[in-house]
């Protein structure tokens, strides 16, 4: 009796789990969500990621990054100081009031308003003024020349100008104040939980193919496998590198790969004197040898990429040979592969008179992205084959970071992603000469310091000719990478799951999920 | 009585101050929250900007009396990351994870207490050295690989339960809880079972040992003479007596599951507080951990405050007294 009732428990329960999802539901498990349902609150990437399907922007990216218009068809430097951005017509917001150049003049001038720590005015702070030629002509004066308008603009999301000034958090996550422009309208959604969207049926762009997305957020790489394999999710994105090969070769699984962002960088600190100490035999050694470019040459041919992707990675990787994935805007084809040659390795550190090598600090994060750890690890015995005592440290991002922009570290790795797709970003933060006046070199932490690369970069930074800009961002790079001001090793590679044959999209460089380019297979 | 609590009340508050304390000063050791959450690409202007906004660029005894000063007229601030009210955070996920501490605690203490008595009364049966071999796995294997098994038996290979997540939602005397439906059941049952066998596995070794020691003693004795019968002695004499430290190690454990119930919530996506609060510390969340902290702490002084006058039911011999 009791038996029978159990089991008619269970498959009552069985039943009401394993309700059919119609075709038209498309439910994602992802690593992250947003922040805020407010668009202007956080440059955080899944917060951009989750906020796109709600809001447009005024420019769009394509799957490597590159401009594609957006809420704007486009947009021309009408002098050295002014953008004009022709906007689209026929556009209306979720609640149907139409979409005109004031509601993007509003979105400018409410970010310096709204926006929290991870302030969004770096994408406005170039903007001096905001003029409205007509409902769909804006002009941008601009603090000087800034090129990069139109990529900062990327994330600019825009809110119609009846929002006003005093909405903040609360009014925008309780859906009151969610009125996009976006394929989706915005249904509910709570700090680390379940984001629930509508199909936008006005939509100025092509229909999305699913009614309702559900995006729920499932941080634990174990428990999002598990949701998938469950049948619980459609599709997860973050597949950990320790389950994608047998979910690869799982017939019922359907993997998704692609480059991303980012790539795990080696930062060398080339200041006089180096923040811990760099010895032989126990004594401090004459002065840093870092800064010599034989030293940096030599931990670069050291290092044997093939092994880092194929082995350390389990194939999700790619060898880097610059701080940018190919295709992007500034990406030097003149830079080779970097050769892995300890013999010649071996000899530039004897020349430049450490024949014995060095005992060396060198610090990583360890939770930042899939892989730092292990490259880390994986680094410090390569160089201990070039005869460097290597002291490796993988770190909590909690106590790297603060502890980097201290500068306390005498080589560093981390990862970094150009998020703008081109050069001006990476290079601007980090290889510039720290100068807090231009804004430039924030994330210069080695005290690297190139006059000519500089000079190069900087004036790219003020060509408005797209084509002549490329040019000069490319000599960029040739300068920095043959200086090893920075040393490359992988670009990391996401990797997204669903069940096999359900659906079908082209994963992204910027590793977004975004549901309105996933169709029904 | 009311001396009793007005002291503990002093002690509750004592520690409130000692730990908001500590997590200032160990926020400011680690370093500025600016520094963990700015984006790559801000410039020295807007972070300086940001710092000042915040007011991370006053002397920490300063901040400290700022938040001292916003706390008296009620206001525990708004958390950095998600800029809404910490409080409004806090409760937003504490429900959800009160019901699942609530179901698992049910779990143990109905299942690991028979079963101890049972493994005490004959402990020689094979039966008690099952319990007792199954009481060791509990508390010796790790939660989380018994929660990926658990969901690769039932949610992948079975397909019986949910593999994760919160059911819906409905109420129960006005309280939202997912305990109101079948759907919801079917989410929480895993997971509390999960959570639950850590204490079921404690209490069974409790509850066994006290009723081994007990068997032998002069009044189990006697009440055998008398001819009463093995039930009436086991939970009218028995269990009596040995009841005071199973409450003690019940009432620790049920706050150190609330506490840190984020290993189980993680692994079943349960949207409790504890990924929230792991979050806001990697995130350096400031007000958000020091409020968390202080609901904690209050959580516990209630959880004691309660076990003490459960001791006083069970034992004629407790009083409660103010001081010593």
């Amino acid at each position: 009796m009791t038996r029978t009732l159990l089991k008619s428990a269970v498959a009552a329960v069985a039943l009401l789990v394993a309700m059919p999802a119609t075709a038209q539901d498309l439910t994602i498990g992802l690593r992250a969500g947003p922040d805020s349902i407010d668009p202007h609150w956080s440059t955080l990437g899944s917060q951009a990621e989750a906020l796109r399907h709600v809001y447009d922007t005024v420019v769009d990216v394509d799957e490597t990054l590159q401009l594609k218009p957006g809420l704007a068809l486009s947009w021309d430097a009408v002098d050295d100081t002014t953008w004009e951005f022709k906007l689209r017509e026929g556009v209306t917001f979720h609640d149907g009031t139409p979409f005109t150049a004031e509601d993007v003049k509003f979105s400018i001038e409410r970010i310096p308003e709204v926006t929290g720590p991870m302030s969004m005015t770096l994408y406005t702070k170039f903007v001096d003024s905001v003029e409205v030629v007509d409902d769909y002509t804006l002009r941008v004066k601009t603090k000087g020349k800034a090129p990069s308008l139109p990529n900062d603009f990327t994330r600019l999301f825009v809110v119609p100008s009846e929002t006003g000034m005093e909405a903040r958090n609360e009014e925008f996550n309780s859906g009151e104040k969610a009125i996009g422009t976006g394929p989706y309208k915005f249904v509910s959604w709570q700090p680390k939980g379940d984001m629930v969207l509508e199909r936008f049926d006005d939509y100025w762009g092509d229909k999305p193919a699913w009614e309702t997305v559900t995006r729920k957020e499932i941080p634990d790489d174990a428990a999002r496998v598990a949701a998938l394999k469950s049948g619980q999710v459609d599709l997860i994105n973050y597949v950990p590198a320790t389950d994608y090969l047998s979910m690869k070769n799982d017939s019922d699984l359907e993997t998704f790969v692609a480059d991303s962002i980012y790539i795990l960088n080696i930062a060398p600190n080339v200041k006089d004197e180096e923040p811990q100490p760099i010895t032989l035999n126990g004594e401090p050694v004459d002065g840093n040898p870092l800064q010599d470019l034989r030293v940096r040459k030599a931990l670069d041919l050291a290092i044997n990429r093939d092994v880092l992707v194929n082995i350390v990675l389990e194939g999700l990787g790619t060898p880097a040979n610059q701080l940018m994935p190919e295709g992007f805007f500034g990406y030097s084809d003149a830079l080779g592969v970097r050769p892995y040659d300890i013999e010649q390795a071996k000899a530039l550190l004897a020349e430049a008179g450490y024949p014995d090598g060095f005992e060396i600090d060198f610090t990583c994060t360890n939770n930042r992205v899939p892989g730092d750890a292990v490259v880390c690890e994986a680094l410090a015995q390569m160089w201990s084959r070039l005869g460097l005592k290597v002291n490796a440290q993988a770190l909590n991002g909690t106590v790297f970071f603060p502890a980097a922009a201290r500068e306390e570290y005498t080589m560093t790795m981390s990862a970094w992603g150009t998020l703008t797709g081109e050069a001006a970003y990476t290079y601007g933060a980090l290889v510039h000469t720290k100068d807090a006046e231009k804004g430039f070199g924030n994330f210069n932490r080695t005290g690297y310091s190139n006059a000519e690369f500089d000079t190069v970069f900087g004036e790219g930074t003020q060509t408005l000719d797209a084509d002549a800009r490329e040019k000069l961002y490319e000599d960029a790079s040739v300068i920095a990478m043959e200086d090893r001001a920075l040393i490359p090793t992988v670009i990391l590679q996401s990797v997204w799951a669903s069940k096999a044959g359900t659906l079908d999209f082209a994963p992204r460089t910027d590793q977004e999920t975004r549901a309105y380019e996933i169709t029904p297979e | 009585m009311f001396g009793f609590l007005a002291q503990r009340l002093f002690q509750a508050i004592i520690v409130v101050f000692a730990m908001s304390i500590i997590v200032f000063v160990g926020v400011y050791a680690i370093g500025n929250p600016i520094d963990v959450l700015i984006d790559p690409g801000a410039t020295a202007e807007i972070r300086d900007n940001l710092i000042r906004q915040y007011g991370l660029d006053q002397p920490l005894w300063r901040q400290y009396l700022t938040f001292l000063g916003n706390v008296a007229q009620g206001d525990l601030g708004k958390s950095m990351v998600y800029n809404i009210s910490v409080v409004d955070l806090v409760f937003s996920r504490l429900p959800a994870t009160l019901e699942l501490v609530l179901v698992s605690v049910v779990i143990a203490t109905v299942i690991g207490i028979p079963a101890g008595l049972y493994a005490g009364y004959r402990p020689n049966g094979i039966a008690a050295k099952a319990i007792m071999a199954l009481s060791v796995l509990g508390f010796s294997v790790p939660t989380f690989w018994i929660g990926m098994l658990l969901i690769m038996l039932f949610a992948v290979n079975l397909g019986w339960l949910p593999s994760g997540g919160r059911g819906e939602v409905g109420t129960i005397f006005g309280i939202p809880t997912s305990l109101a439906t079948a759907n919801g059941w079917s989410h929480v049952i895993m997971p509390a079972i999960n959570l639950s066998l850590f204490k079921m596995g404690l209490l069974i070794r409790l509850s066994r040992a006290g009723m081994v020691e007990a068997m032998n003693t002069d009044y189990v004795k006697f009440a055998r003479a008398q001819g009463l019968p093995d039930g009436q002695i086991v939970f009218r004499h028995i269990l009596r007596n040995i009841s005071i430290p199973i409450v003690t190690v019940f009432g620790l454990e049920l706050g150190s599951t609330l506490a840190f119930a984020v290993v189980t919530e993680s692994v079943f996506t349960w949207p409790g507080v504890g990924k929230l609060i792991i979050d806001s510390i990697l995130q350096l969340d400031r007000p958000v951990m020091v409020s968390y902290l202080i609901m904690v702490v209050i959580l516990f002084v209630q959880i004691n405050l309660s076990v003490d006058i459960v001791y006083a039911r069970l034992d004629p011999r407790v009083r409660l007294k103010g001081g010593k």
